[in-house]
Parts: C-alpha cells; structure tokens; sequence
C-alpha cells in the first residue's frame, strides 16, 4: 500500500522550480499503476520521491506503513535494499558483473548465503527468460536481455514495490512488447505492486491504473479496463508471436 | 541491519571484479607506476645507506673500533694525558664477554719531514700526530693490517720503521694534496720531530690504504718504540675496543664501567665521526626526500586511477546507491582496488630489489671515494617505505571515491 499526501518538490536553482505541488494518492498493494504525462510534468520526480532517491520538499509518504519522512541515509537505504526495486530508463546495470552477478547483487547486500543468492537468482533469471544469458557480461546483451536483467534485480529481494522509470524508452517494438508483458505477468501472477513512469499512451493499456500528471500536479486518475488490458497483454507491441521468451508464451 | 562481514564481502565482490573485468592495461599500467616508485625509494635510499654503512664500517675497522677509552680528568677537573695501568685495564676490559679485543696507543704531535734527495733543496714538513700500536693487538681491532697498499705492516719489534696513511705519504694515489709528504716510497727515510724535542729517524716500511680519509691521514710507530720517545711505559692516550656488535655500544660502555673503568672517558664510536656527519646527515635528507617524491608519485597515480575510475562510474555508483549499498561499501572496494595496486607494485618491487637489483649491485659495487658501495636495504627503512605507500593509497583511494558516494543519488544517476 502506498499512501502519498500533499507530496511537493521543489529544486532550489537561480529560479526555484516547483516539480511537485502537493500531489496526493493511494496506491493499494498489488497494482499497476502508469503514471504520465508530458515532459516536465513531474512522472520522474514523483517515481524518485517514492523510491527514497530523494528527499521531497514536504508532504508525507507512507510505504506500507512506514513513514519515510523518518530515515535517515543509512536507514533509507536499508529500506530500498529490502523492499524496493527501481527499473531505471537506461539499462542501469553494473557494466563489470555479468547478468546473474548483476541480478545476485542486493541478495549479496542482504547478506544471503552464496549458494542461496545463486539459487534465488537463477530461479528469477529463468523467469525473466535469461537462463541461458547467466553468465554472459552486460556488454553481450541486448538492450532487452539488458533491461530483463535490471527487472530481475529490482525483484530478487522479494520488493514489495517495483518502481519502473520509462523502462522501454530505449527498446525496440519486439523487446518493449517483452518486458511490459513481464511486468504484466509479475503483477498478475506474483502480486507484484508496479509504478511505472511513461509517455507513450499504448504502454497504459498494461496497467491497471493511469495517474496524469500536469505541471507538478495530479490532474487525472484513470482506471483501465480489464478488456483493454487483456487486449494489450496478448497483441500489444507484438511483432511477432513466435519471437516472445517460452516463459510469456502461457499467456 | 547487515553487518560489516557482509559489507566487507559486497566490497570485496565488487573489487575482485573491478580488477578482473576491469581495464588490463591500466591495471598493468598503475601496477608498474607504483612499483617503480617503490623500487626508486628503495633503490636510492639503499644506495645511500650503502654509502652511510660504509663510512660507519670504516670508522669503526680501520679508525676507533667500536668504543674508545680515552684519559679521564685528575683532581682539578682537568684532563690528563695518559691512561695510566693500562695493562690491568685491559685485561679487565678483554674478560667482558662479547669484547673482541683491544688495543692501546699513544698519541702525540711532531713534525714529519722528507728530504727526497738528502740534499736539503728538496725538504718537505707536515705537522702531524703520530700513533703507536701494538702490532698484535692492533690485529684484532683493526682491519688496518689488510689494507697495505706498499711494504709491510709493522712488527712489535720494529724500532726504527714506520708506516703511512696513503694521504700522508703523498703518493700512491693519494688525494689530499695539501697535508702531504709528496711522494714518499717504501724504503724511503723520514725524521720525525716529536714535540718533547726528541728526533728519530725511521724507514717507511709500508703505506696502507683503507680508502677512509680519516684513517688514511695517521702515521704508526711501534708502541716499544714510542714508549722509549715518550720515556713511559703502561700508559696510552686512548685505548680502542671492538666488541661482537651483539648489543649496541651503549651495553658495553655500560659493561666498562661495571668492569672497573671508572675514572676514564669512554665513548662510541658515533662521537669520532663529526666530519663525516655532515655526509650522513645530507643523505638521510636526500633519502627522506626521495621517500616523499616517491610517494606522491604513487600516491597521484593512484588517486588519478581511482579518481578517474569513480568519476567514469558516478552513474554506476548511483545507481549501486539506488538499489540500497552503503556508501561504505562503495568506498571500501575503491580502497580495496588502491591497495591492489600499490600492495601489488610492492610486491614486484621486492621481488626486483631482492631478485635483481641486490645481486646487481653486489656484483657491481659503486666506486665511491670511501670504498665500494653495494646496495644496503635498511629494515626500518623498507618497513616504512612499505606502511607509506600503503598508507598513501588508501589515502588515494578514499578521498575519490567517498567525495563521487557522498553525491546525491539522481545527481550521479542523470549528472
């Protein structure tokens, strides 16, 4: 459950820029909400305040309870290590370690036992249709295999909330088709709680719920038809059936 | 919360593959740069040290041993002479264990002069002390008998012969123009004009050189023979001791004294080498600088890589910041890739100056104006040669990385 109230940001510069004006909503657990709007709306700083990368400038965030006004940096960054998982634009990987080294890495900060991180990791590699990319170094993946691994990451701690930051931006029509389905199946099948920043409107057809955003503020809560969504998780960014990973094929 | 062993492991984790799949070539490169500066501080301070343990090893075998035992003062406060009953203290001083022996001897001005010619149109004077030893003895404290240049080393019985430091004679290769006989040769006779008014003429019977200036500027009579100048006999104007150097001269002089040595002064031979402390004193000057250009040159490089390491990975290190690592962490693996470098370039510099440098230079000793330097690696030295460049790349690698994991998380993320 996310309860945000009354969320502002504002960036102190030469001209102080207010990028969040009180912006407030509930998010229950389970759900995946889009949050859109044009540039400059404020998708990604709200995605950053609700990750604990940053500090809004008022307003409260309750995180499945926890007040996160209250961390400290340390504490803060405890909380992200065991309940959030953060999907960045760019395929955020650590360019030295291989994919499962990249997936293994917050069990590894958790302090897990090696043999453990390498089970649970290879488990979720597997299903985000990697199992035969462990070892291969970022540098040998494809912006979609990329992104994948970064999901795979983002869940390997058992996150209660996924945070996605226009995680298609830079893939292709066949990858982007990819990893929303995933996000879709996480959310469907593992009850995974998913906000996802974008502004391309075909990839809200995935969610279940479309926050507007519009000069820092909430203008629009759209819900999406259930219909629309089951349209988009079977024809959506489709190029080709036959190209979708085994795992996707159920749906 | 983790605990640090996690935090330590993750740090490790990152580190291991930063070295890994990390560049080769500026590892290979950064490993070279922090080895050639331990081999320059060590090399150079090794070589000085050389230079340094030389002066000392003359000092103490060709010039005053390890202690010297000169006259104490009488009742007035004033300096005597002569050591007096100089056989009972030496054999007190030869029952100390650890004491190899010693030697006594007479010191006194005169006037040496050499008539080349003996035509009197030729004469050449020096004002100069000269020195008595007793042959034997002198053996066991001195390496002085080793080092004949010409002729022969005096026997106790010689009465009318003497022997010169290469610098007195003048000749042979002498360097020191100025207080010299100029060209004395074996066989040659000198008179010398001892300052009691007495006058002898003796034959030079040998000409030593040790290569140590000091001790290359004496003369030697036998002590028979400058007993019967001086009208004395078990008296001495210094006796020289060598000990085992098992403890430091301090122990002995410590021993003397409980011995019976008591109205005597005794000192070390540290006190006989104030021309040559300008010498030392420089070279620990130079080899503290040496020390500390080395370490910024490592310590530079290395904060260079890592600075350009953190700062080519700031989004890396925000988005490793993102996903919940402690700054710690971060900062520990970039210490951790500091120290490979420099424990790695001290490693192959060991290896090279153990290896390498240290057979070279034995075989191919420097020919410096005291003698043959070779490379003399000083423990404490190295020691802290070591800790330093240990301590400077942890330096290096910390101020880097913990200014770039200090950055807010979006700021390194999206700059």
């Amino acid at each position: 459950m996310i309860k945000v109230t009354d969320l502002k940001k504002t960036y102190y510069g030469k001209v102080p820029v207010h990028a969040l004006k009180g912006v407030s909503f509930q998010i229950p657990s389970g759900q995946f909400v889009a949050i859109m709007g044009p540039s400059g709306s404020g998708k990604s700083t709200l995605l950053h305040q609700l990750a604990l990368l940053d500090n809004p400038t008022s307003g409260q965030i309750l995180l499945d309870g926890v007040d996160t006004a209250g961390l400290t940096q340390g504490k803060a960054a405890d909380f992200r290590l065991r309940h959030l998982g953060y999907v960045f634009q760019e395929y955020a990987l650590i360019s030295e370690l291989n994919a499962i080294e990249n997936a293994f890495l917050p069990l590894m900060l958790l302090g897990m036992k090696r043999k453990e991180f390498i089970r649970v990791s290879t488990e979720l590699m597997s299903k985000v249709g990697l199992s035969n990319r462990l070892h291969h170094l970022i540098s040998e993946l494809s912006g979609g295999e990329q992104q994948r691994v970064a999901i795979a990451r983002a869940l390997v701690n058992r996150s209660k909330i996924l945070f996605a930051d226009e995680p298609c931006a830079n893939l292709d029509t066949e990858n982007k088709g990819i990893v929303l389905r995933l996000l879709r199946k996480l959310c469907d099948d593992l009850g995974q709680t998913i906000l996802m920043v974008t502004h391309e409107p075909e990839q809200r057809e995935f969610a279940d719920r479309v926050l507007w955003l519009r000069d820092g503020m909430l203008v629009k809560d759209e819900s999406i038809d259930k219909a629309v969504r089951e349209d988009a998780l079977h024809n959506g960014y489709r190029t080709d059936v036959s190209s979708d990973p085994d795992y996707l094929k159920d749906n | 919360m983790r605990n640090i062993w996690d935090d330590f492991q993750a740090a490790l984790f990152l580190f291991y593959k930063y070295v890994t799949r990390g560049n080769k070539g500026t590892v290979v490169l950064t490993v070279l740069v922090a080895t050639l500066a331990f081999i320059q501080i060590n090399l150079i301070s090794g070589i000085l040290s050389g230079a340094v343990g030389l002066i000392y090893d003359q000092t103490k075998n060709n010039y005053v041993g390890n202690i010297v035992i000169q006259p104490g003062k009488d009742q007035w406060g004033n300096k005597e002479t002569y050591i007096t009953q100089v056989d009972l203290l030496k054999r007190k001083i030869n029952a100390i264990p650890g004491i190899i022996g010693c030697s006594s001897r007479y010191t006194t001005g005169s006037v040496i002069e050499y008539d080349p010619d003996k035509t009197g149109k030729d004469i050449r004077t020096i004002s100069w002390p000269v020195k008595s030893i007793n042959p034997d003895d002198e053996k066991r404290i001195s390496e002085l008998h080793n080092y004949m240049l010409a002729g022969q080393y005096l026997d106790e019985s010689d009465r009318d012969q003497i022997i010169l430091g290469r610098e007195v004679s003048g000749g042979y290769g002498a360097s020191l123009e100025v207080q010299s006989l100029k060209g004395v040769n074996i066989g040659d006779e000198v008179t010398v004009f001892y300052h009691n008014g007495v006058t002898r003429q003796y034959t030079v019977k040998g000409i030593y050189a040790t290569v140590f200036p000091l001790a290359d500027m004496t003369v030697f009579v036998t002590q028979k023979e400058m007993e019967s100048v001086l009208g004395l006999r078990d008296r001495a104007s210094e006796i020289i001791i060598r000990t085992d150097e098992a403890y430091p001269e301090a122990y002995y002089i410590q021993e003397l004294r409980r011995a019976g040595v008591e109205l005597q002064d005794i000192r070390p031979w540290q006190d006989f080498i104030g021309l040559v402390l300008g010498i030392v004193q420089s070279f620990d000057i130079i080899k503290k600088i040496i020390l500390f250009i080395g370490l910024i040159v490592a310590g530079v490089t290395i904060f260079i890589v890592i600075f350009i390491a953190v700062t080519s990975r700031r989004k890396q290190i925000g988005i490793m910041k993102a996903i919940g690592m402690k700054e710690g962490i971060i900062v520990t693996s970039y210490i951790m890739l500091a120290l490979f470098y420099a424990v790695t370039g001290i490693v192959v510099g060991i290896a090279v100056i153990e290896f390498v440098a240290t057979p070279y230079f034995i075989a191919h000793p420097f020919n410096f104006p005291m003698g043959k330097v070779s490379l003399l690696i000083v423990r404490s030295e190295f020691v802290t040669s070591i800790v330093s460049m240990i301590v400077v790349s942890i330096i290096a690698g910390f101020i880097p990385s913990w200014r770039v994991s200090r950055e807010n998380i979006i700021k390194a993320i999206w700059g």
